[in-house]
Order: structure tokens, then C-alpha cells, then sequence
């Protein structure tokens, strides 16, 4: 008939417009199917995996790691088209999503390229000399020290100095996940439980889950889940999840990873012509604005009470700097409270009281204020 | 090799329908359109010739129906029958920026069997022929009306054709454009190419076309050799008298319907009375039977029917657009 | 007779070309027309302006202030090209793409030209990917044109150095060159879905000046959607998501994540706005 003919003309050439998009639409389901699927690995037991951890060769590598928190913090303006990225404050860095990539060379070569929106912070190490550098106000730091680790330098990055953040505040910069996985398994006592995961896939490769759970009830931390390279035992990624929220609430792992040793040439560090130049001989151990438990070592007469997951740390009168409440989008972060202010995250509570002192831990604010009132 | 002679119609329709929204343009028309003729295809405005048209090439689809162009079904074999087929729909339309050439080269260029080499010759003949070669450089922004239409004939004329399919070429020519493209279409039609040419222009039709179909609000009511349609009207004749009434009491005792003649008088000064419906009678027999009468006839005249009365016969009288 | 043309014509004309004359044409058109000189143009003024504007102004830029690199034009002429190019991606360069794919169907089909070239016939998919292979040269001559006039008021207004790259490495004016150009490729590449968009709006009307306004719409709602927080999930889906990405040409090692990143989404966007054209196009009714 004509017109079945005619129709099925119609219908052929519409078809095109259905089919493309929907095998699109399939490729993208299905890729990300595929990369959330579960790979098949010998079994390993717990404590083979933190053997392997233990035992890793790995000394070089290059890759991209990917951190994206979901704390519940008010999310900080961040760079825009044609802005400078040095106006967002401490804050950025812990929430929504950053890439950095990681060069390593042995235990004293190492650069770290946070990738800002045109723009980039760059941390160099070389021996006894580290370098800082920022591209947005093209401003390099340039520490001596006498053979600083690569955790020890991560611990004092200086912040991104911008007209509403002072030079000297320091801020934790993106660490990889190796390091971070470290910060866990170190802490692992009798009140972590330890299992093994699904294994997965990380980077591009497969990967044992090591699952570590509070024993705790008290604590906002429901799980942490550690991804370990089924080959070298490198932890690729590192998973905190906070109860009661269904995305992770914290998550560092590598996107891409090779294993090769980096180029030399990328840990030779020649500050730009017209760029501005700060040297310092010995670094400062510098006062977290964002006090978190990994912190704890760094604070200045910290008073730890409770165990494990449920302690609360305590600073002393007057720890509070100043610049927290005058800062705007610091204050924006902080709601008024009985004597006081306190900053809550689905992983972490932070009080800070009216006459300086600071109580933090990985609890809910009212266990704060518990202490607080001890 | 000897081409067997194709009987089978250049154009051909079957119940063809082409629909905007609930309103149908073109009202299930069968067309045939044989090869070899210059078909004049009539109507008044917005009865659907240049819909039909479309429909035919391909520039939109039919509702429903069968079209076969060349022998071949459309729009299935679009891409075989256009090479052969130059066309004019409705008016020309150019780049205003690019000249006369330049407009054509690339129309030519958009046809993938047009031979480059042979491009720019061709081009400068479609321009010949069309008495466009002096204004070929010149920006179509600057082309006058009839220059346009002109230039949109040299562009159906770019390569030979089987089948030249012509909406309103005369639109906006000069009497001697519109002389110029008659003898263009006959000499074409003398070269074996059909031509299908939609026109309101009687007059411009009686004198190009063998064959006519007529349009009307979208139905097709008449199609046929021009002289059978014309038949199939009505010869009269037309007396130049200054004794009007006894001639038509004459007239009327002969078996004519006499009647008021068109215009407005004869060179002497008298009144016409037309007589229809000529069945059988001598011309000479009413002349005399006028004498014999006392008339005093100053001119007598037969007129064949006319292909406008036939028009209006078939497609009415009113003037108002069917819409 | 009839049937002597047709023998003449298979004959005397070698069935040739895989119509490469049509896309030769629709070039020649695109860029013999005043209008695409003065978009040209107007977008080489950009980083003249930006030069002669820094020239003249004696307050030193603040760092951190105004567009990437702005500061440092004084010291390097060559960083004149990219402070353009991040001046020109989020509107100028969207608003000539705009105007040329939102003219490539329906511009035709406002000049009458549409009817006669589908009866030539061009064939309409033919006719179709000309078309857009015409927006892509358009799209590749913008870039080049700010990349290149920046280069020239940059060399020739400033003093020319080593490059610095975000990451703080310098590099040799000839790698700077290189890398300028894989700039100006990533932008072109950035801008192609755009096209694409914006032939699929002009299968859809015969009023061009319509089909161009909804490009460049388009294009301006896809980055405010971008900028907005709550609608992260949709981000990476936005065509306009990678536009600024381009950074990543200028660290050191080149990060190819975002080229690759966003040649896959635009690959996405021709793909589904060139099927949605095909079909329309396919099924429309020529009446222009
Ligand atoms: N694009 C359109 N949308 C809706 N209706 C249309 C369209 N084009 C034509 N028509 C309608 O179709 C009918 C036939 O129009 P068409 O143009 O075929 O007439 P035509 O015989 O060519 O008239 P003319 O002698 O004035 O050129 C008219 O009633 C007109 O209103
Ligand atoms: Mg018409």
C-alpha cells in the first residue's frame, strides 16, 4: 500500500534519530556499569592485604588523583571564567571536587599539581629544597630545610594567598592517597574492625577493598574503605563514608596511574621570570584553621580525651585564630551556638568557643559540648 | 543506438494528495503529462500548481499517492530523474551577494555529475540564452525583477534536459523576454525536451502549449490537447450592426442565444450581438438571413471558443481565492 | 530528441567527483561574504585591543585580576593570544559560530537558494554535512584568526620571551608557538558541538536570524547552567562543560584529560544533533 510505504519511509529516517542517541545513552549506562564492576581476584585475607601494603616496592610513580568531599559544608564561590582562583579561601579545598596530579621519585623527589580552573598550585620537592608555587599571582616560596620528607612538606603547604586569605594560612593541601591510607591504617586498634571488600576496579586497575568499621557508635564515621593495587599493593583510593549520608562523604583515589619513574627534569624547579620570590630558611610549623584528627600531631598542647574513633580534642584558650571569625566565607561556614560557634560536617565536629577554645573530633557537636562543659 | 520511442507520460499521478495541516493543497490529482509536449498547466491562484510542482520534485512529500517523473517512481528515484529535469519553482532564488555566474557555478557545482570541467562553458551559455551575458559579473543584488527570472531560467538550462518544469516562467518579463522564452520553449520542445510550464496567462498558453490541464482548489478538472479543450467550448459569432434588437430577433429565430457583446463598440459606432451556440449553421446562411432582415451589417465575425471562457467555465467566475 | 540528450550526456560527461565541488563552493560562499569578513574581523580586533589597551594604561594589573594572563602580557607579548582566546570563548566566539551554523539550513531556505540546491540535486544529506563541514571551517578560521592577530599585536607591541606555563616551568618561544596552536585546535574542537546544535535549530525554521539567536541562546544558558552548584549531576553533560579547559594545554607535562574529555563530548553532541538534523531534514517539506 502507498501509504504503509510512505510511513515506513518516515519511519526509516527517523530512525537514525532514535538509534544514535540511544546507543549513546547505552555506551554511557553501560560504561559506567563497567567501571563500577566487581573484579575477580584470588581471595586475600585482611591481613595479607595490609601485608601487602606493608611489603609495597613501589618507590616512583606519576598519576592523577581525584578528591571530592561531601561534608555538607557551604560550598565556596570558586574560580570563574576570567577569575583568579586565589580569592577562594582555606574552605575550597574541602569541598566539592579537585584534581591534582602526583609525581614521585623516591622518598625525596615528589611535585603536586593541584589543577585549579586556569590556574594551578604547584608543590615541588627536591632534596633539601621545596618549592611552592601558585600561577595565579605568580608567587613561588622557597623552603631550605635539612632534607624534608614528602609528609613532613605536606604538612606545612602554604595557603593560596589571595586578598581575603593572609599569606601565612595554611591549608592541607591534596594528599595522595598512599598517605592518606596511612593516616588509617595507623589508627587501626581494637576499635576498628577490619574486613575485606569486593574488589574493584581503580585507575584501571583491579584492587582489593579493605573496609575498616568503628566499632563505635558515637563517632559520624560509618565506614573507610581502602582500594589496594592487587599487583604492588599501592592503595589507590581512599572511601570515608559518614552515617546516614548515601554518597561518600570524603573519597581520594587515583584516575590514572603509571608506575614508571617521572621525568627528572619536572623536579627542577626555576622560579618564572617576574614571578615573587619568598624565601624561607626553616619551616614553620604552621596552626590549622580546620583542626581534623589527622591534624592532632601538629596542634599546639592538644588534650585528647575518649579513645579511638569517639576522641575529642581540645585546645586551650586562645588557640582560635583570629582571622576564622573575620574572615567572611570562613564565618559563612559557622553557625552560633550556646557560647559560642561551631562548624559540623557529616565526618567531623568543630566547636569553638567564645573564649578560645577549640574542641574537634569526629562526633557529633553535642559530644562536643559535653566536653566542653567537663 | 536507436532509443526505442517512450510512450510511457514524462509526469504521471495517481490520486495524488498533498495536505498543509487539515486543508488539502492538492486534492487527489491524476496527472499525465506526455513526452514530447509543452503541457500548460492552469489554474487560479492557491489551486495548488506550485504545490503540485513541489510534490513532483521532491521538495515536499506527498500525503499519499504515486508520481512517477521519467518513467521513474518518485521521490524513491530523486536522485537519477533531477539531473534531468530543470526546474523554475516558484520564482528564482539567489545568493544576492554572488554575481549572475557566480550563482549559477555553484548551483551547477551542488550537482555531483556535473562535469567540473565543462562548468564554467555551460554556465556562460545558459547565460546566452537567457540575454543575461552582459549582466553575468554583476551582483544579483542589483538584478532587476525580470533579470532574476531570467537568471533563474539559465539555471534550469545549465545541462540538457528531458523535462523542463517551468512555474510562471513569464513572471516579471518584458514583452520581448516573454517572446524570447516562448521560442526558447518551443525550440526546446522541437528538441524532443517536455515542458511543463504553470501559468495563469492564457493568452501566453494558447500560444506555447500542446497540451493543458487546469487547477482548481486543488483538483485537477480538466486535462487534454489544447484543441480538444478548446472544443469542447462554444464558437460564436459577433454581428457589427446599428439595428441592434432586430438582429437579435433575427439571431434568436435562427436558433442563436443572442446577447450583449464584449466591449465597448465597433470602429462605426454601433452595437455588436453576440450569438452562441453555432450547431450546424453556415456562417453565409446567417449573414443573409441579417440582410434579407433589413440588419444593416457593417461587420460579421466567427469566433472559435476561447480558452478563457473554457477557464472560467471551469473554475468559476468568482474572483475571491478559494482558500 | 530526448533520448540523444541522455546519450550525450553519459557520454560526453565522465560521471566524476565525489562532489567535492559542492563543499569548494560552500566554502568559497561562507567566506566571500562581508558578513563572515566582519565577524573575522571584529574578532581579530579583540586582542588588539587587549594589547593596545595594556600598552597604553600605565597602572601596572594587579595579578589575580581580570582575565588569565592579563598581567603578564607587558612582561611576554605572547600571552596577548591566550588572554583573547579566554576573553573570546564565552560569548564572542559563540556569537559568530552562532551566526554561521544557525544561517546554514535556514539561511538557504530564506534566500530560495535551499529549493534549487536540492533540485540540482545536492542530495539533502550531502547537502547537510557540507553544510556543517562549511560551520567547522568557520569555526577553525575564528580560532585562528584570535590566536593569530594576538600573536601579531603581542610580537609587536611587546617584548617576546620564554613562556611561563601554569604549573611555573618555562618554555621556549617555539614550544610556546605549539602550544598556542594546540589552543586554538582545542577551542575549534570546542566549539564543533555548538555547530552542530546550531544546524539541527536551522532544519527546523526558514528565518535564520531565529536559528541564530537560539544558537547563541543556547549557548549562553548551557555555561550559566554550568555555573550553577546545584545542578552539578547535568555539568559534565553541558556542551560548553570543557570550554575553558584549554588551561590544561599550559601545564607542564600537557594534561591531555580535558582534550580528550571534551572531543568525546562533542563527538557526543555532533553525533545526536547530526542524527536529530538528519531526520528533520530527511522529512521536510521544502516550501521556502
Ligand atoms: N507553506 C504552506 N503552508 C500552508 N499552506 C500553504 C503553503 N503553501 C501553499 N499553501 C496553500 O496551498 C494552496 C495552494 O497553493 P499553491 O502555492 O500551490 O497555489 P498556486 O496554484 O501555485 O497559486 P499561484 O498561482 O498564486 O502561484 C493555497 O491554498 C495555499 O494557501
Ligand atoms: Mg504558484
Amino acid at each position: 500500500m502507498w501509504w504503509s510505504v510512505a510511513l515506513a519511509r518516515t519511519k526509516q529516517r527517523w530512525l537514525p534519530a532514535l538509534v544514535i542517541p540511544f546507543a549513546l545513552a547505552m555506551a554511557v549506562l553501560f560504561g559506567s556499569v563497567q567501571a563500577g564492576a566487581t573484579v575477580s581476584l584470588p581471595p586475600r585475607t585482611a591481613d595479607e592485604i595490609l601485608a601487602m601494603i606493608a611489603r609495597t616496592e613501589v618507590r616512583a610513580l606519576s598519576g592523577t588523583v581525584q578528591q571530592t568531599a561531601e561534608l555538607g559544608l557551604p560550598e565556596v564561590p570558586t574560580a570563574g571564567p576570567g577569575i583568579a582562583p586565589g580569592a577562594a579561601s582555606a574552605l575550597e579545598l574541602l569541598t566539592g571536587s579537585h584534581t591534582a596530579r602526583v609525581y614521585v621519585d623516591g622518598p625525596l623527589k615528589a611535585r603536586l599539581q593541584i589543577m585549579d580552573r586556569m590556574a594551578e598550585r604547584d608543590v615541588v620537592l627536591n632534596g633539601g629544597d621545596a618549592w611552592f608555587y601558585n600561577s595565579a599571582d605568580n608567587s613561588a616560596t622557597h623552603l631550605t630545610a635539612p632534607a624534608p620528607s614528602v609528609a613532613d612538606v605536606r604538612e606545612s603547604l602554604p595557603a593560596k594567598p589571595g586578598p581575603d586569605a593572609p599569606s601565612d594560612m595554611p591549608v592541607r593541601e591534596i594528599p595522595t592517597p598512599e598517605s592518606m591510607a596511612s593516616h588509617f591504617l595507623a589508627a587501626i586498634d581494637d576499635s576498628t574492625e577490619v574486613s575485606v571488600g569486593e574488589s574493584s576496579s581503580v585507575a584501571g586497575r583491579s584492587a582489593y577493598r579493605l573496609s575498616l568499621h568503628p566499632r563505635s557508635t558515637e563517632t559520624l564515621v560509618d565506614s573507610i574503605a581502602i582500594d589496594v593495587d592487587s599487583e604492588t599493593g599501592v592503595p589507590l583510593g581512599v572511601e570515608v563514608r559518614a552515617k546516614g549520608q548515601a554518597e561518600p562523604a570524603y573519597s581520594l583515589a587515583f584516575t590514572e596511574l603509571d608506575l614508571s619513574t617521572p621525568d627528572a627534569a619536572l623536579f627542577e624547579f626555576t622560579p618564572p621570570p617576574g614571578a615573587t620570590v619568598t624565601e624561607t630558611a626553616v619551616p614553620a610549623k604552621p596552626v590549622p584553621t580546620m583542626p581534623a584528627p589527622e591534624d592532632a600531631p601538629t596542634l599546639r598542647h592538644p588534650v585528647i580525651t575518649g579513645a579511638g574513633w569517639d576522641s575529642v580534642i581540645a585546645l586551650p584558650a586562645g588557640s582560635a585564630p583570629a582571622e576564622l571569625t573575620s574572615n567572611p566565607q570562613l564565618s559563612q561556614a559557622l553557625q552560633p551556638v550556646a557560647g559560642g560557634r561551631a562548624v559540623t560536617t557529616s565526618l567531623m565536629s568543630v566547636l569553638i568557643l567564645d573564649d578560645g577554645r577549640v574542641y574537634a573530633g569526629m562526633v557529633p557537636l553535642e559530644r562536643l559540648q559535653s566536653a566542653a562543659a567537663q | 543506438m536507436k532509443e526505442p520511442v517512450r510512450s510511457d507520460p514524462a509526469i504521471e499521478t495517481h490520486g495524488l494528495v498533498k495536505r498543509f495541516g487539515h486543508r488539502s493543497a492538492v486534492d487527489g490529482i491524476d496527472l499525465a503529462v506526455p513526452r514530447g509536449t509543452v503541457f500548460g498547466f492552469l489554474g487560479p491562484n492557491g489551486s495548488g500548481k506550485t504545490t503540485t510542482i513541489r510534490v513532483l520534485l521532491g521538495l515536499a512529500s506527498a500525503n499519499s499517492g504515486d508520481i512517477s517523473v521519467l518513467g521513474k517512481a518518485m521521490p524513491q528515484a530523486l536522485a537519477s530523474v533531477l539531473p534531468d529535469v530543470g526546474a523554475l519553482v516558484e520564482g528564482p532564488g539567489f545568493y544576492p551577494f554572488l554575481s549572475g555566474t557566480g550563482n549559477l557555478m555553484r548551483l551547477d557545482a551542488a550537482d555531483r555529475h556535473a562535469p567540473s570541467s565543462t562548468r564554467r562553458h555551460r554556465v556562460d551559455d545558459a547565460l546566452e540564452r537567457v540575454g543575461l551575458s552582459h549582466a553575468a559579473g554583476k551582483k544579483v543584488r542589483a538584478y532587476s525583477l525580470g533579470m532574476k527570472q531570467r537568471l533563474g531560467l539559465a539555471n534550469a538550462l545549465l545541462r540538457p534536459r528531458e523535462l523542463l518544469v517551468l512555474d510562471e516562467p513569464t513572471n516579471g518579463l518584458d514583452p520581448q523576454g516573454t517572446r524570447e522564452v516562448r521560442s526558447l520553449v518551443r525550440s526546446l520542445a522541437a528538441g524532443g525536451t517536455t515542458v511543463f510550464v504553470s501559468s495563469h496567462l492564457l493568452a501566453e498558453v494558447e500560444q506555447m502549449c500542446t497540451h493543458v490541464g487546469v487547477m482548481s482548489a486543488g483538483r485537477l478538472v480538466a486535462q487534454g490537447p489544447l484543441d480538444e479543450l478548446r472544443a469542447a467550448g462554444q464558437a460564436h459569432v459577433l454581428v457589427h450592426t446599428p439595428d441592434v434588437e432586430r438582429a437579435a430577433h433575427v439571431l434568436s429565430r435562427l436558433g442563436l442565444v443572442p446577447g450583449d457583446a464584449p466591449g465597448t463598440g465597433s470602429p462605426w459606432g454601433t452595437t455588436a450581438v453576440l450569438g452562441t451556440g453555432l450547431d450546424g449553421l453556415e456562417p453565409e446562411a446567417i449573414v443573409a438571413a441579417l440582410v434579407a432582415d433589413g440588419v444593416r451589417v457593417r461587420g460579421f465575425t466567427v469566433e472559435n471558443a476561447s480558452l478563457e471562457e473554457r477557464f472560467v467555465s471551469l473554475t468559476g467566475e468568482g474572483f475571491d481565492v478559494v482558500g | 530528441m530526448s533520448a540523444e540528450t541522455a546519450a550525450s550526456r553519459n557520454a560526453g560527461a565522465p560521471r566524476q567527483g565525489k562532489g567535492w565541488a559542492l563543499l569548494g563552493s560552500e566554502l568559497s560562499v561562507l567566506f566571500r561574504r562581508l558578513r563572515t569578513w566582519a565577524m573575522l574581523t571584529a574578532l581579530a580586533a579583540v586582542p588588539i585591543l587587549i594589547a593596545v589597551a595594556v600598552k597604553l594604561s600605565s597602572r601596572p594589573t594587579t595579578p589575580g585580576r581580570g582575565p588569565l594572563f592579563l598581567d603578564r602580557i607587558t612582561q611576554n607579548g605572547l600571552f596577548v593570544a591566550v588572554t583573547a582566546l579566554v576573553v573570546c570563548v564565552p560569548l564572542f566566539l559563540p556569537l559568530t559560530v552562532g551566526v554561521v551554523a544557525g544561517d546554514t539550513i535556514a539561511g538557504e531556505a530564506n534566500l530560495g537558494t535551499l529549493r534549487y540546491l536540492l533540485l540540482a540535486p545536492a542530495g539533502r544529506i550531502r547537502l547537510l554535512l557540507v553544510k556543517y563541514a562549511g560551520a567547522v571551517a568557520f569555526c577553525c578560521a575564528a580560532t585562528a584568526t584570535v590566536t593569530a592577530s594576538g600573536a601579531l599585536a603581542g610580537v609587536v607591541l611587546f617584548p617576546v620571551g620564554p613562556v611561563t606555563l601554569l604549573s611555573g616551568d618555562t618554555i621556549s618561544v617555539g614550544e610556546s608557538a605549539w602550544r598556542s596552536l594546540l589552543i586554538a585546535a582545542y577551542i575549534t574542537v570546542s566549539l564543533l558541538g555548538l555547530s552542530a546544535i546550531g544546524l539541527l535549530i536551522s532544519t527546523f525554521t526558514d528565518v535564520p536570524v531565529g536559528a541564530m539567536a537560539a544558537t547563541i541562546v543556547f549557548s549562553v544558558v548551557s555555561q550559566v547552567l554550568d555555573n550553577l552548584p546545584q545542578l552539578e549531576w547535568l555539568h559534565p553533560w553541558l556542551f560548553s562543560h570543557h570550554w575553558l579547559g584549554f588551561a590544561d594545554l599550559l601545564r607542564q607535562p600537557v594534561s591531555w584529560t580535558s582534550f580528550g574529555d571534551n572531543a568525546i563530548l562533542q563527538a557526543g553532541y555532533i553525533a545526536v544533533c547530526g542524527a536529530l538534523a538528519y531526520a528533520k531534514f530527511s522529512n521536510k517539506d521544502v516550501l521556502s
